[in-house]
C-alpha cells in the first residue's frame, strides 16, 4: 500500500521527515518497505525564456541560445529541434543535478560556451503521460503562463516534490490498506491528534428506501454477502478527473480513467472499502440480485476476458444475467460509457474466504479482492458510499439522488474484551500502569470503560486480551522491552538416542573422507525408472497434487535416484574420487496411507556414494562395517542380493538382522550408470537409521581381558568358486564351540595348480578358553570335527602347505 | 700369581678404554670377563693356591672384576650415545615435505548451521523435536490458527497430497504434535526440512530449512523471549550482537515480533549482506496465540509461552558468503570440501 505524505497529512500532522517517518512507523507495527522521495533529486533547474535562437556556426544540428532566467541571461547550445523564440522552458544550470544522479556543467560544444541545458520531460525523472501536449524526444514547454516565473525552482514550480511512503500491510490489518487507518497510525505514532477530515461522513443521515428510479436489492445469500448499499447518481457527466484526485491517485499507483471510476478507486484508497460503479441501464428489470452463480456461468469482465464461474462464486446479478463477481471485478456489460446518464454506486461487505476463493479460481487478484479477503467492517461501507456521493458533487459530476438502499442481513459483531492488566503486564513481561494502557488504547480509539475495552468497527482483529497486549506494547515500544531469562524449573537438555546414533555416524563419516550433501526429495517418474527402481516401490511413491514441474513430482519412495543424481553432476564436472553421504527421508505411501488421511512411512535413511580410484565393494562394506560397530549394532548377517536391479546383480549385498534388512549396499548397476552418464563403476550403500536404532546397543560391557593364553592355526582349504566365503566361516565359528575368539581371511588364491573354477582361501584362527589353557589334542579335536564338516557341506578339500 | 692378575688387569683396562664400538666392547667382555675368559680362568687356578694366600688372591681378583664391571658399563654408556649421536645425524627429514594425511570429508553447511544453534539451546535445556515431513493439513494449519479459508493455506503457497495431506511448509506442526502429547514445561527445538511452492533461484527453493523453538510454561513472557534470543544471537553470531524486536503478524503468535540482529558481517556499518541497513532481519517470533494452546489442549488462561522460527539457509549464506542458494543443493564436492 502506497501513501504519499501529502495526502497523510490530511489526518495528522507530521513534524519529522519522511525517512524518520518511515522508521517510525516500522517500529510501530506498519512495515516502510521505501521511501520515495520525488523531486529530491532535481537541483537547481528554474524556468527559463528562450530570448534568441542562432544557429551554430560549426554544426548542422546544434543552435546557439540565449535564455533570460529573470535576474541573468546565460546562453546554451542545444541540439533540440521543437523549440523557438519566446518558449519557456526548464533550464539545468551550471551546477545542477537531475535524477539517476547526472550532473550538469557549463561546457564547450564545438568551441561555443553553453552555460546548462535545457530538459526534456523524461530528463526531469517525469512521464509524458501525466503532462498533455508534451513529447518524449524534446524539450519540456512550459505554458506561457510560467512567464512570472523565471529563475524559480523547477520543482516548486510545477509542484514536483512528493514524498510516498510504501507500507508492507499485515493480513490482520486490512483497516491500514487505507490511507485513513494509516494516518490514524501516523497519528498515534507521532503522538499528534488524529484529525478525523470524515467526521461530516460520520454524521450525516441518509434515508433508507426500498427503491430508488426503479432499482430493487435482493441478497440471497446472506452468509456470503453481510451488506449491500447501493445509491443512485442522476444526470452523471463522465468526463476528466480533477488534477488533485489524479495526483493522489497516481502516488497510489491507481491510473486514472473518468471521474467516476476514480472516484470509486479515490474512496477505497481513503476508506478501504472497494465500489463499485455501474449503469443503471444496463441492469435488466433494475433488479439487482447477490446469488451464487450457476455452475459454467460465464461473465465478460472489465479487462475484456471471458471468465467462466462455478456455483461457489458469488456474483451481483439482474434478471438474466451476472454484472459483476462479487469483490473481485465488473462486467463489461455494466461498464461506465461517456454517455452514461445514471450511475448505481455498490458498497457491499462479503464474506473473504469466499471472495479469496473465487479470486483464485478466476485467476483474478485485485486491488478490491485483496482487500476484501482480509474480511472488511461492514459499518464502514456506508461511510464509504456516502463519501463517494460527496465527491461526486464536489467535483459536479452528476446529482446524488436521495436516500440508500441499505440491506443489511448479517449485522458486524464488535468485540469486547476483558483489560486485565497483570496478565498483559506478565505476558509482556512489563510494569505499565493501567492508565498507560488506556491511553494508548483510547488513542486507538479503543474506548475503555469498566475496564471492559471496544474494538472500534473497523477493528475487527482485536479479540483476545493478547490481541490488546500487542496494540499496547506496539506503542509502549519494542525497543523498551527489557531482556529477561526464564524463571522456571530447570529442563534437562540431550539428544535422544536416535539424535546421538545420527551425530556419531556423521562424525565417522567424515572422518572417513566423506561429504554431507542434502538433496531434494522430489523425484520424477523418470528419475525413478533411470535408477531401475522396482515397481512395486513407484508404486508406493506419493504424488504431489501441484507440483512445481514434472521433475519434482513425486515424493521419493526411495533416495537412491538423488544420491545417483549427485554422482552424476560430480562426474560430468570431472571431480576425481568423489565420496558423499545424506542422511534424509524416504516417503512411502503403503496400503494407501495417504488416502486414509494418515502421515505416510517416512525412515530416516542414511545414504552413501562413491566412485574413484581408492574405492571398490569392499571399501564400501569396510566402510559400513565400521558405522554398525560404531554404534554397537553386532548381529548382522551380510547376504547376497542378486534381485535389487538398481545394484550389480553380482556385487550387492544386504545386511540383515534376522529376517530384517537394514541396510544394503553394492556397486551402482552398470544400466543406471549409463542412464545417469556416468562412466565409471559407483557404490551405493542405503543403511535405514530407524532400524539401526531399534537394534543398537546403548550400554557397553567390559569383557575381562584374557588371562589364559590364545592357540593359533591357520587352515587352508580348496573350494569350488561359487561357495562363498561367508559359507565357510559360518561353519568354522559354528563347529569352533565357542572357542573362537577371532577368525581371519588372509590369502585367496586362484591358480591352475589348484583347477579351473576352484579357489584357495586360507584362515588365520585364534582359539582361547576364557576359563583354561587349551591343550594341543582339545584344539587337533575341534579342527578334524571342522574339517570334516566343511568337506561333507561345501566339498572343500584341505590344502597341504 | 699376583702378576698374572696384574697384568690382566692392565692389558684389559688399556684395551677397554681404546675400545672403537659396541660390539668390540662385547668382545673384550667375554674375553676377560666371561665364563671362559681370562680372569676366570685365573679364579679356577685358585685351588692350588695355599689356604692363606687364597681369601687374598680371591679378593685381588674379585676387586680386578668390579673394576672391569664398572669399566664396560661405563664405556658401554658412552659408545651408546656415540651411536645414537651418528644415528640422529643420517635420520635428518626435510618438515616441509608433503604429508601422508587421511582425507577427511566434510559437514554440509546446513548442517554446521543447525548443529551450531541446537548446540546453543542443549546447553540452555532444550530438548531436540522431530515430526514428519509429509503431514497432516491439521497441524500444519489448523491447530496453528490457521483455519481453512485463510490466506496462508493458498496452494501457490502449500505442496498438497491430498486435501488432508500436505509438504508441511513450516516446522511448527512439530510445536503442535509435541504440545498435544506433553504437558508443560515445554522447551523444544525443532530443525527440519520445510517445503513451499517457490521456484528455484539464486533466493528460493521449494525445500529450505527452518529451526523453531517452543517454551511454555507458566509465566513466560516477551521479555524472556526477548533475553532468550538475545543470548542466542550473542552466542551464534558474537557477543557484540544487537538484537532489535519489531512488530509483526503471524497467525499462531500474539504479540509477534520480528527480530532483526545487527549485522554480523560489517558489525552494523552498514554493507552489502546487511543492503547498508546495518541490520538483517533473523527470525519471526511472539508469543503462542491462546487459540493454538487451546486447540493442543493446553490451558491459555494457565500458561504462556513463546515460539520462534527461523531459515537456516539464509544464515548460512549471509554466515559463508554464499551467494546463490542452488550452491547448497547442488553439492559439487569442490563447494562441499571448503567447509
Amino acid at each position: 500500500m502506497k501513501a504519499s505524505i501529502e495526502w497523510l497529512e490530511e489526518y495528522s500532522d507530521i513534524d519529522v521527515d519522511s525517512v524518520k517517518l518511515g522508521d517510525i512507523l516500522t517500529m510501530t507495527g506498519s512495515k516502510v518497505e521505501t521511501v520515495e522521495q520525488k523531486g529530491k533529486d532535481i537541483k537547481n533547474v528554474v524556468v527559463g525564456k528562450i530570448l534568441e535562437i542562432k544557429k551554430h556556426e560549426d554544426s548542422d544540428h546544434l543552435v546557439v541560445t540565449q535564455v533570460d532566467l529573470g535576474n541573468e541571461q546565460v546562453q546554451i547550445v542545444t541540439g533540440a529541434d521543437n523549440i523557438k523564440e519566446g518558449d519557456v522552458v526548464p533550464i539545468a544550470k551550471d551546477g545542477s543535478e537531475l535524477p539517476g544522479k547526472v550532473k550538469i556543467k557549463k561546457g564547450l560544444l564545438r568551441g561555443v560556451e553553453s552555460c546548462g541545458m535545457m530538459c526534456s520531460v523524461g530528463e526531469l525523472g517525469l512521464e509524458v503521460s501525466d503532462y498533455p501536449g508534451q513529447i518524449e524526444q524534446g524539450i519540456m514547454i512550459l505554458d506561457k503562463s510560467f512567464e512570472k516565473d523565471l529563475g524559480k525552482d523547477i520543482v516548486e514550480v510545477l509542484n514536483l516534490k512528493e514524498d510516498i511512503l510504501d507500507f508492507e500491510i499485515t493480513s490482520n490489518r486490512p483497516d491500514c490498506l487505507s490511507i485513513e487507518g494509516l494516518g490514524r497510525e501516523v497519528a498515534v505514532s507521532l503522538g499528534k491528534e488524529f484529525k478525523n477530515p470524515r467526521r461530516n461522513i460520520d454524521e450525516m443521515k441518509v434515508e433508507d428506501k426500498k427503491e430508488i428510479e426503479g432499482l430493487t436489492v435482493t441478497i440471497q445469500e446472506p452468509d456470503l454477502c453481510y451488506r449491500y448499499i447501493a445509491r443512485v447518481i442522476k444526470n452523471v457527466k463522465v468526463g476528466p478527473t480533477p488534477e488533485w484526485m489524479r495526483r493522489r491517485l497516481k502516488a497510489c499507483g491507481v491510473r486514472s480513467i473518468n471521474n467516476i471510476v476514480d472516484i470509486t478507486n479515490y474512496v477505497m484508497l481513503e476508506m478501504g472499502q472497494p465500489m463499485h460503479a455501474f449503469d443503471i441501464n444496463s441492469i435488466k428489470g433494475k433488479h439487482i440480485t447477490v446469488r451464487c452463480a450457476k455452475n459454467g456461468e460465464k461473465i465478460t469482465t472489465l479487462d475484456e476476458q471471458e471468465r467462466e464461474l462455478d456455483q461457489s462464486n458469488l456474483v451481483i446479478a439482474d434478471e438474466e444475467k451476472a454484472v459483476a463477481i462479487a469483490g473481485v471485478m465488473g462486467g463489461l456489460n455494466s461498464e461506465i460509457e461517456k454517455d452514461t446518464q445514471t450511475v448505481v454506486l455498490e458498497s457491499a461487505v462479503f464474506y473473504g474466504g469466499s471472495v479469496r476463493k473465487t479470486a483464485k479460481k478466476v485467476g483474478l487478484r485485485t486491488e478490491a479482492s485483496a482487500r476484501f479477503e482480509k474480511g472488511l467492517s461492514s459499518e464502514n461501507a456506508l461511510r464509504a458510499v456516502n463519501r463517494a456521493a460527496e465527491l461526486i458533487e464536489l467535483i459536479g459530476a452528476g446529482e446524488v439522488v436521495e436516500g440508500k438502499i441499505d440491506v443489511y442481513p448479517t449485522r458486524q459483531k464488535i468485540n469486547q474484551i476483558k483489560l486485565e492488566v497483570d496478565r498483559i503486564n506478565q505476558l509482556l513481561g512489563t510494569n505499565i500502569t493501567k492508565q498507560e494502557m488506556i491511553d494508548i488504547l483510547e488513542r486507538l480509539e479503543i474506548q475503555v470503560q469498566d475496564d471492559v475495552a471496544t474494538a472500534p468497527y473497523f477493528r475487527m482483529d482485536l479479540e483476545f486480551v493478547a490481541d490488546l497486549a500487542e496494540e499496547i506494547v506496539r506503542f509502549y515500544g519494542y525497543d523498551k522491552l527489557e531482556t529477561t531469562l526464564i524463571k522456571a524449573d530447570t529442563t534437562l537438555g540431550i539428544r535422544n538416542k536416535e539424535q546421538k546414533i545420527e551425530k556419531k555416524i556423521k562424525e565417522v563419516l567424515v572422518n572417513s573422507g566423506l561429504s554431507e550433501i542434502y538433496t531434494y526429495g522430489f523425484v520424477s517418474n523418470q528419475d525413478l525408472e533411470k535408477s531401475n527402481v522396482n515397481q512395486e516401490l513407484i508404486q508406493n511413491a506419493i504424488t504431489i497434487m501441484n507440483p512445481l514441474s514434472d521433475e519434482y513430482k513425486l515424493m521419493r519412495p526411495t533416495t537412491i535416484p538423488s544420491m545417483v543424481q549427485t554422482l552424476a553432476t560430480n562426474a560430468n564436472k570431472k571431480n576425481q574420487n568423489v565420496k558423499l553421504f545424506d542422511i534424509s527421508r524416504n516417503y512411502r505411501n503403503i496400503n494407501h496411507t495417504v488416502e486414509k488421511g494418515e502421515v505416510p512411512l517416512q525412515e530416516n535413511i542414511l545414504t552413501i556414494g562413491m566412485y574413484g580410484d581408492d574405492v571398490d565393494f569392499y571399501t564400501l562394506k569396510g566402510l559400513v562395517e565400521n558405522l554398525l560397530e560404531t554404534v554397537s549394532v553386532n548381529r548382522y548377517e551380510v547376504v547376497k542380493e542378486t534381485e535389487n536391479e538398481s545394484y550389480h546383480p553380482g556385487r550387492c549385498a544386504n545386511l540383515k538382522v534376522g529376517i530384517d534388512v537394514i541396510a544394503t549396499m553394492g556397486e551402482v548397476h552398470p544400466e543406471v550408470l549409463s542412464n545417469y552418464e556416468i562412466e565409471k563403476r559407483a557404490y551405493l550403500a542405503e543403511i535405514n537409521i530407524t532400524k539401526i536404532v531399534r537394534y543398537a546397543k546403548t550400554n557397553k560391557k567390559y569383557v575381562e581381558v584374557p588371562k589364559f593364553p590364545a592357540v593359533e592355526r591357520d587352515i587352508a582349504l580348496i573350494v569350488e568358486e561359487t561357495i562363498e566365503v561367508g559359507q565357510i566361516e559360518k561353519i568354522i565359528t559354528k563347529k569352533s564351540k565357542k572357542l573362537l575368539e577371532s577368525i581371519k581371511l588372509f590369502d585367496i588364491y586362484r591358480d591352475e595348480k589348484i583347477g579351473i573354477g576352484k579357489k584357495s582361501v586360507a584362515y588365520s584362527l585364534i582359539f582361547r578358553d576364557k576359563n583354561k589353557t587349551l591343550s594341543d589334542e582339545e584344539i587337533n579335536q575341534v579342527m578334524t570335527n571342522m574339517i570334516t564338516e566343511l568337506e561333507k557341506t561345501l566339498g572343500a578339500e584341505l590344502r597341504k602347505v | 700369581m699376583k702378576e698374572e692378575i696384574l697384568k690382566i688387569k692392565e692389558n684389559s683396562l688399556a684395551s677397554i678404554k681404546s675400545c672403537k664400538n659396541l660390539k668390540e666392547l662385547n668382545e673384550l667382555k667375554v674375553k676377560y670377563l666371561g665364563k671362559k675368559g681370562e680372569l676366570t680362568i685365573v679364579l679356577r687356578g685358585m685351588g692350588k693356591l695355599n689356604p692363606e694366600e687364597r681369601p687374598i688372591m680371591g679378593s685381588l681378583v674379585n676387586q680386578v672384576r668390579d673394576e672391569l664391571n664398572d669399566l664396560v658399563k661405563e664405556k658401554e654408556k658412552e659408545l651408546k650415545k656415540e651411536e645414537l649421536q651418528k644415528r640422529l645425524e643420517t635420520e635428518n627429514i626435510d618438515v616441509t615435505e608433503p604429508s601422508k594425511k587421511i582425507n577427511l570429508g566434510s559437514y554440509h553447511p546446513i548442517t554446521q548451521i543447525i548443529d551450531e544453534v541446537t548446540e546453543i539451546f542443549l546447553g540452555m535445556g532444550y530438548e531436540i523435536a522431530d515430526g514428519p515431513e509429509v503431514e497432516k493439513a491439521i497441524y500444519n494449519f489448523d491447530q496453528l490458527n490457521t483455519p481453512p479459508d485463510h490466506p496462508a493455506r493458498d496452494v501457490q503457497d502449500t505442496f498438497y497430497i491430498t486435501e488432508d495431506i500436505v509438504l508441511r511448509s513450516q516446522t511448527s506442526p512439530v510445536q503442535a504434535r509435541v504440545m498435544e502429547k506433553q504437558k508443560p514445561p515445554i522447551k523444544i527445538i525443532c530443525p527440519g526440512a520445510v517445503y513451499r511452492s517457490d521456484s528455484v533461484d539464486a533466493t528460493h527453493s521449494p525445500v529450505f530449512h527452518q529451526i523453531e523453538g517452543l517454551v511454555v510454561d507458566k509465566n513466560i513472557s516477551m521479555t524472556d523471549l526477548k533475553g532468550t534470543l538475545e543470548m542466542f544471537a550473542k552466542k551464534c553470531l558474537g557477543e557484540n550482537t544487537k538484537i532489535r524486536f519489531r512488530p509483526h503478524h503471524f497467525p499462531f503468535t500474539e504479540p509477534s515480533a520480528e527480530a532483526d540482529v545487527s549485522c554480523f558481517v560489517c558489525g552494523g556499518k552498514g554493507c552489502r549482506v546487511c543492503k547498508q541497513e546495518g541490520w538483517i532481519e533473523l527470525l519471526g517470533c511472539g508469543m503462542v496465540h491462546p487459540n493454538v494452546l487451546k486447540n493442543c489442549g493446553i490451558d491459555p488462561e494457565e500458561y504462556t509461552g513463546f515460539a520462534f522460527g527461523f531459515g537456516v539457509e539464509r544464515i548460512a549464506m549471509a554466515k559463508f558468503g554464499i551467494e546463490d542458494m542452488r550452491l547448497l543443493f547442488e553439492n559439487d564436492v569442490r563447494f562441499l570440501k571448503q567447509f
